[in-house]
């Protein structure tokens, strides 16, 4: 069973976003335009070691309606909506997250010596006398307080440094005065007092967004190197007064003696421990203290090209709902490999990818795994795409309440498809919003990971003047007799796909309002440009195989995966069942 | 990957009116205290402490899980308890609706929001919140009192913050629940 998961995490579909290579601002709407950039398209390589920056799973994809471009999360721009703490949920006003330091300013506190999150605990008994070293501990003990701090995986508690609190609420306040007094804080408050009054002083000419502002330390950095700072760093810096520091960094001496004496490892901190209290950076585990949590953030997401916000989360804390959300899930075709048998060395095996159509519309797909190719020989394997051109038919949300009905609707599928043999080779499956295709491979190298690229161009009708003329009267028809009508219109005409894409209509004659319905709205956004005939995009994906096995190792490793092959052998009659019926 | 169909014997689990698939190997104790919200799988050898109420009379619902759940094998649903004001309680647990609990895991959380993701072999501690839209990948251990935010994803022992998930991760989940019950089916055997 683990080895299949093994496997199964092994195998990937990755989209590629070519935000790193090129800035490509062509606006590739129009069919004709598109074939010039499909030509103008660098090769692209798997191997390359770049690839691991710039492919992702599509869930991590947006997708922007305005350029019409997948978008990566290293292609979008953040902006900041709302500070939470992750702890105690409670929402920061914007304003006060620079005073409280970008932590939580109530009751949250992470432990010094796991990182984990603190809980109240009142005592019941007076505290034990307090260990020794706790230097800077004293303004907030009160000897008898009955509340302290207490982790909850590693045991550490405040009162092994004397930190208790005489109330359970409120207790970074408790803390303020402690906190204000460290050094380090000091030393931060008078270094801005010293540069504020120049700051001050220098133009407001600040180009970022305001939200940007809120940051801490944002708005100076832009004046001094951001929007035309650059002409005068040197005269404005020479303006600024000496800086002398107000405290002296103590004589270590005494510190490393100690250092040197320890005997037990555990007397010192570990690196962890002592980057999450950047403040004094202690080597004494004594000396730690619990520090304030973090606040996390929610994050508007922009496209860099156009501007425009592709993710816009509910201004609440805890709300998980997007008034934006435009990701590519529910743009781009979906692909997932469905059936995978373990790939053996020079073994021919077919591997089942399914492409799934999130639109409302029908959409025509091209594969290659060059350009214009659908072959392809290389030192790891030969590769064959049976179906290199196909359509899939558009999402209909009614499916998903009557499952069982679609599958007997498109049981009669393969026998009305069958007369039309050239659409259907290599197709394996037509169901739902889904179209599965076969590729041939034959590995030819041993590998610890076999993957190849896949150009995926992709085409949904806007409008198609032509092809309304010609199947407009077959739309809506029965089932069996469009099926023959646009077997004959496929005869007359040149070019192949347009009958295909129609021969699936009738089946989903339910949702054909709701295609309709939307064909106007999308004539609306592309009225600019003279008479679309479909949008098309293109995009590589790269297809991870996992592990190539010599036949020798194979062979203990079918048992483990009894469930997938049961699988293909259940579904394999059907796909005979197409093959007789073309012959 | 698309996961393939899962086959169980027929006799095996039992399916009620509201499509909730309760296998006939697992241990539901208290069952008049629990609620399943339907097309909901409980696994062969998964253990729901219903019977740990809270003190005190009346009539109390223990555990609600939602709809298109998966405790998958060897998981254990206990309610959380602990001690107020001198008193030993139990206390009522809630988890929301596509929520899939990986094998093994133990669940002592007080409430689990909807489309979470809790894999094998974790350990959820007492009175633990975890909001909706969470993943918790495998052998994680999430100590008592953790809130886990929407949209994160914890790891290790203890479990701690490792990355943010993605907006559309509830559409993922609900996708991968709904087929995982869809082929869930049963067989003659």
């Amino acid at each position: 069973m683990s080895q299949q998961i093994d496997a199964k995490q092994r195998s990937y579909v990755h989209y590629y976003c070519p935000c790193p290579d090129v800035s490509k601002t062509n606006n590739n709407t129009v069919e004709d335009e598109e074939e010039d950039i499909i030509e103008s398209i660098p090769d692209f390589d798997v191997n390359s070691p770049r690839l691991h920056f710039s492919t992702f799973p599509i869930s991590k994809l947006y997708f922007c309606e305005d350029c019409h471009q997948i978008r990566c999360p290293r292609c979008v721009q953040e902006e900041i909506v709302c500070y939470y703490c992750p702890n105690c949920l409670f929402e920061v006003p914007t304003a006060s997250v620079k005073s409280e330091r970008n932590r939580c300013a109530r009751n949250c506190f992470q432990c010094p010596i796991c990182q984990n999150t603190l809980t109240v605990v009142a005592s019941t008994e007076l505290p034990p006398p307090q260990p020794s070293a706790s230097s800077n501990s004293s303004a907030s003990t009160t000897s008898g307080a009955p509340y302290y701090l207490s982790c909850g995986v590693c045991r550490w508690d405040s009162q092994e440094i004397g930190m208790t609190f005489e109330k359970a609420t409120g207790l970074a306040l408790q803390l303020q005065k402690t906190e204000d007094e460290r050094p380090d804080v000091k030393e931060f408050d008078h270094l801005k007092d010293h540069f504020e009054k120049h700051l001050r002083l220098s133009a407001p000419s600040t180009t970022l967004p305001s939200s940007l502002l809120s940051i801490p330390g944002i708005s100076s950095f832009s004046n001094r190197y951001g929007g035309g700072g650059f002409t005068h760093p040197h005269q404005k810096s020479d303006d600024v007064a000496e800086y002398k520091t107000t405290i002296k960094i103590e004589n270590d001496d005494n510190l490393v003696h100690d250092l040197v004496q320890l005997k037990d490892v555990n007397q010192i901190t570990t690196l962890t421990q002592r980057m999450n209290q950047l403040s004094d950076q202690p080597y004494k585990v004594e000396r730690l203290q619990p520090q304030r949590i973090h606040l996390r953030t929610k994050r508007v997401k922009r496209c860099r090209s156009c501007r425009h916000i592709l993710i816009k989360p509910e201004q609440k804390a805890q709300a998980t709902r997007f008034k934006i959300k435009l990701v590519a899930l529910s743009h781009i075709p979906k692909i997932t490999i469905t059936s995978k048998p373990n790939l053996v060395l020079n073994q021919k095996t077919e591997i089942i990818l399914k492409f799934s159509n999130p639109l409302y519309e029908e959409i025509i797909v091209d594969l290659a795994l060059k350009k214009d190719e659908t072959t392809e020989t290389n030192e790891y394997a030969q590769i064959t795409l049976l179906a290199p051109h196909f359509n899939i038919t558009p999402f209909n949300e009614v499916w998903e309440y009557d499952e069982q009905d679609f599958n007997i609707s498109s049981k009669g599928r393969p026998s009305s498809t069958a007369s039309a043999p050239k659409s259907d080779i290599g197709i394996y499956e037509r169901r739902g919003n889904y179209t599965s295709v076969i590729i041939n491979i034959t590995p030819l190298a041993e590998v610890d990971e076999l993957k190849f690229p896949l150009l995926v161009t992709y085409a949904n009708k806007v409008k198609d003047n032509n092809d309304n003329n010609e199947t407009s009267g077959d739309a809506p028809a029965n089932d069996s007799s469009t099926a023959a009508e646009t077997v004959s219109s496929d005869k007359q005409n040149t070019d192949a796909d347009k009958p295909n894409t129609d021969a699936d209509k009738p089946n989903t004659d339910g949702d054909k309002p709701d295609t309709d319905a939307n064909k106007p709205n999308i004539d609306n956004i592309d009225k600019d440009e003279s008479t679309p005939t479909t949008k098309s995009l293109f995009f590589w994906t790269v297809i991870g195989l996992g592990p190539v096995v010599n036949q020798v190792t194979a062979k203990p490793l079918p048992p483990t995966r009894s469930p997938l092959t049961n699988n293909n052998s259940n579904v394999a009659p059907t796909r005979t069942n197409i093959n007789s019926g073309k012959a | 990957m698309e996961p393939p169909i899962v086959y169980y014997p027929r006799s095996e689990y039992i399916e009620t009116d509201t499509g909730n698939k309760v296998s006939r190997k697992s241990v539901i104790c208290g069952s008049q205290n629990i609620i399943l919200g339907g097309k909901t799988i409980i696994q062969t050898d998964c253990v729901i402490r219903g019977d740990l109420r809270r003190t005190g009379g009346g009539h109390a619902v223990v555990v609600a899980i939602g709809r298109y759940c998966l405790l998958a094998k060897g998981s254990i649903i206990r309610p959380p308890y602990k001690t107020y004001k001198g008193i030993f309680s139990y206390y009522p647990m809630k988890i929301g609706d596509h929520v899939t609990i990986g094998e093994g895991s133990i669940v002592e959380a007080a409430t689990i929001g909807s489309f979470v993701h809790i894999g094998k072999n974790c350990v959820i501690g007492r009175f633990a919140i975890i909001k909706d839209c969470c993943r918790i990948e495998d052998n994680t251990v999430i100590p008592p009192n953790t809130v886990v935010p929407s949209f994160s994803i914890y790891e290790g022992s203890p479990g701690m913050f490792v990355d943010e998930l993605p907006e559309c991760v509830q559409d993922l989940y609900e996708a991968k629940t709904k087929d995982y019950y869809s082929k869930f089916q049963s067989k003659d055997s």
